[in-house]
């Protein structure tokens, strides 16, 4: 169905050919992060491709405990002129979670890029307007990932809970941005910190028992 | 009948106004009645941390003249609960800064920990107004996964129920249009014709609002005789709510000067914007996910993508004037056609897809709705994304309304046809 657009792709990126992948009605390719808005340009303005249209952005966390821990970042695009939509996904670090911005390419991905840094801690470079969408600005955490507990999930854990990650003192986001800089902050949240917070209350009872349903 | 006591006193207005200036006197520092009395006032709403980023701080800091103006979150012209910052000069908007996540309730992270079937009644609750298309992508999305396709009968029975949605969905937005404007009369009508239309989908599905009617691999019911009956009468009697409407406010001299030329988006913005929908048709631009990227049964109906040139409030207004004629020219045409069979798949109860991924798109009546999903091969989905067409759509506001009246930016939110639900999923 698709394939007018893998070969007008694979022509027009080679070094991208091997991560190629099709279904039905999708095709999609895999960059680096660095590269969003080169690959992005390129197919917008591409004569033969047209990709006009920004369909999504949105971010994936492959958790902290997989062999390779990384965010991606997802564009989905559509054209007049092939019959399938373009899924092109950017690598992020994540123990560095940045990747350029692409509000310069639409302006819609404002609001998308907000929410990824509202729900996934990723920054954006270069976007003028990265605040908190959803949670308040004081908020701390980063509720998307796949590291942050539910209620539910933390009757089971051994932190417990949310409490390292939600300290109010720490409400001031653009220290957390400096401190991304060294990558050995970047580590959010610091697993460390949140092995061991189990706090025993009387009756040798863990906080984690009471939160039980009885 | 006793005397006035001559103990009690009623305050004389006057009093109490100069006590109120001697209190903000004393906590200002400027003499009640001199041309500095309200000093201190322009800092009223700006945030008491410092700005973030760079747009922030260009919003909130203000130039001689100018003030911040707090309406919501519980503002009824806001359609839910959201707060709008305006940069007022006067009666005139210079910038706006809207403030979500008031009705935030982490849909995507709940349907992570749901299983693939109860997905499709957390979604439900997100576009209340559509909540039909809103089951219409994960359904789409989850079949690709999990390597099914919907029976011909359940296909046409879904096209069926979204189109019912969109037309009570478009005749609303007439209605909260005009209230927002200050008439009472259409939104009464709107809701004749949502009413009506409610209680024909819960003929089929059971519930009025939120109506968990789409399974992975069909639908809940099939349509039954009461059903037929219910919609015949409904397409008979469906037309005369509208026409009151069109009637009250397609010609009306206010609505039209209040609404002509308000607003402009155009088609450039628009595509930039990420608008989507029957705004981003208002606005010239051709693009509707049923013709654009057809799905479900929509190749094989007939209808037209309409446009039009001015992309201004009241182009916004015929848009959805015209798409209500066109679902309606579709309902007919799947009920004419509508095949026999079964409505549902086989499914087993807990479904677990392989691993890969899936995008589902679909139009609603708010434009471009779609859903990523990932599977890792268990029982619920890895990552489930939403991204809902009035999320998008509400960052053209700090475009359109710089320039006009604080009166006319209701009219021209309305006239977007935001649903909080959605945007803040």
């Amino acid at each position: 169905m698709a394939g007018g657009l893998v070969r007008a792709l694979s022509d027009r990126f080679p070094e991208l050919a091997d991560t190629l992948w099709t279904d039905e009605d999708t095709v999609e390719i895999q960059v680096e992060g660095s590269r969003n808005v080169e690959v992005l340009q390129a197919v917008r303005d591409d004569a033969e491709l047209g990709f006009w249209w920004l369909a999504d952005a949105a971010a994936v966390d492959y958790g902290p405990d997989r062999d390779d821990p990384r965010f991606e970042v997802v564009y989905h695009l559509f054209s007049d002129r092939h019959p399938a939509w373009l899924r092109i996904r950017a690598r992020v670090d994540r123990a560095d979670p940045r990747i350029p911005t692409i509000t310069g390419l639409w302006e819609g991905a404002m609001f998308h890029e907000r929410e990824m840094y509202d729900m996934m801690g990723i920054v954006f470079e270069g976007n003028r307007d990265l605040r908190r969408i959803y949670m308040s600005p004081d908020y701390r955490s980063f509720p998307q990932r796949k590291d942050f507990l539910l209620p539910d999930d933390a009757a089971d854990s051994a932190a417990a809970g949310v409490v390292p990650l939600e300290r109010p003192e720490t409400w001031d986001l653009s220290r957390f941005r400096e401190g991304l800089t060294s990558a050995a902050a970047a580590t959010y949240p610091p697993t460390a910190e949140r092995t061991g917070t189990e706090q025993e209350v009387e009756g040798g009872e863990t906080l984690a028992d009471q939160s039980r349903p009885r | 009948m006793t005397a006035v006591d001559p103990e009690i006193r009623i305050p004389d207005p006057i009093e109490l106004d100069r006590a109120e200036e001697e209190r903000l006197a004393a906590r200002f520092g400027t003499a009640p009645g001199s041309a500095n009395e309200y000093a201190g006032f322009e800092t009223v709403g700006i945030p008491d941390r410092p700005p973030q980023t760079e747009r922030e701080a260009e919003m909130y800091s203000l130039e001689e003249g100018e003030m911040l103006l707090n309406m919501g979150p519980q503002h009824p012209s806001t359609h839910g609960v959201m707060r709008l910052v305006l940069k007022i000069r006067g009666e005139v908007v210079t910038d706006l800064d809207p403030v979500l996540g008031y009705l935030h309730r982490g849909i995507e992270k709940l349907c992570e920990n749901a299983t693939y079937t109860t997905v499709l009644t957390y979604v439900d609750p997100m576009d209340y107004m559509s909540a039909m298309h809103n089951e219409h992508a994960p359904a789409i999305a989850f079949e690709k996964l999990y390597g099914i396709k919907a029976p011909p009968r359940a296909e046409y029975i879904r096209a069926l129920v979204v189109e019912l949605n969109r037309v009570f969905s478009h005749g609303l937005m007439m209605g909260f249009l005009a209230l927002d404007m200050g008439g009472i009369t259409p939104i009464l009508y709107g809701f004749i014709n949502r009413d009506d239309t409610v209680e024909l989908l819960a003929s089929i599905s059971g519930q009025r609002m939120l109506f968990n009617f789409f399974r992975v691999g069909g639908v809940n019911w099939d349509v039954n005789d009461e059903f037929i009956n219910r919609l015949s009468r409904w397409r008979a009697e469906v037309g005369k709510a509208i026409d009151d409407n069109i009637a009250l406010m397609t010609q009306n001299e206010i609505f039209t000067q209040r609404t002509k030329g308000m607003g402009v988006l155009t088609a450039d913005q628009a595509i930039s914007l990420g608008v989507s929908g029957p705004n981003l048709r208002a606005s010239g631009v051709p693009f509707d996910v049923r013709k654009a990227h057809p799905y479900s049964i929509y190749p094989e109906l007939e209808f037209e993508v309409i446009t039009r040139p001015e992309g201004d409030t009241y182009a916004r207004y015929l848009q959805r004037v015209a798409e209500i004629e066109q679902s309606l020219h579709l309902i007919d045409q799947i009920v004419d056609r509508m095949p026999h069979g079964p409505v549902q798949a086989q499914v087993p109860g807990i479904i677990r897809p392989r691993p890969g991924r899936a995008f589902a798109a679909i139009e609603s009546p708010r434009g471009f709705y779609s859903v990523y999903a990932i599977s890792d091969g268990g029982p619920n989905p890895y990552r489930f994304r939403m991204r809902d067409p009035s999320f998008i759509s509400l960052q053209v506001m700090p475009k359109l309304m710089p320039g006009h009246l604080i009166a006319d930016t209701m009219a021209i939110m309305a006239s977007l046809d935001p649903i909080m639900g959605g945007v803040d999923k």
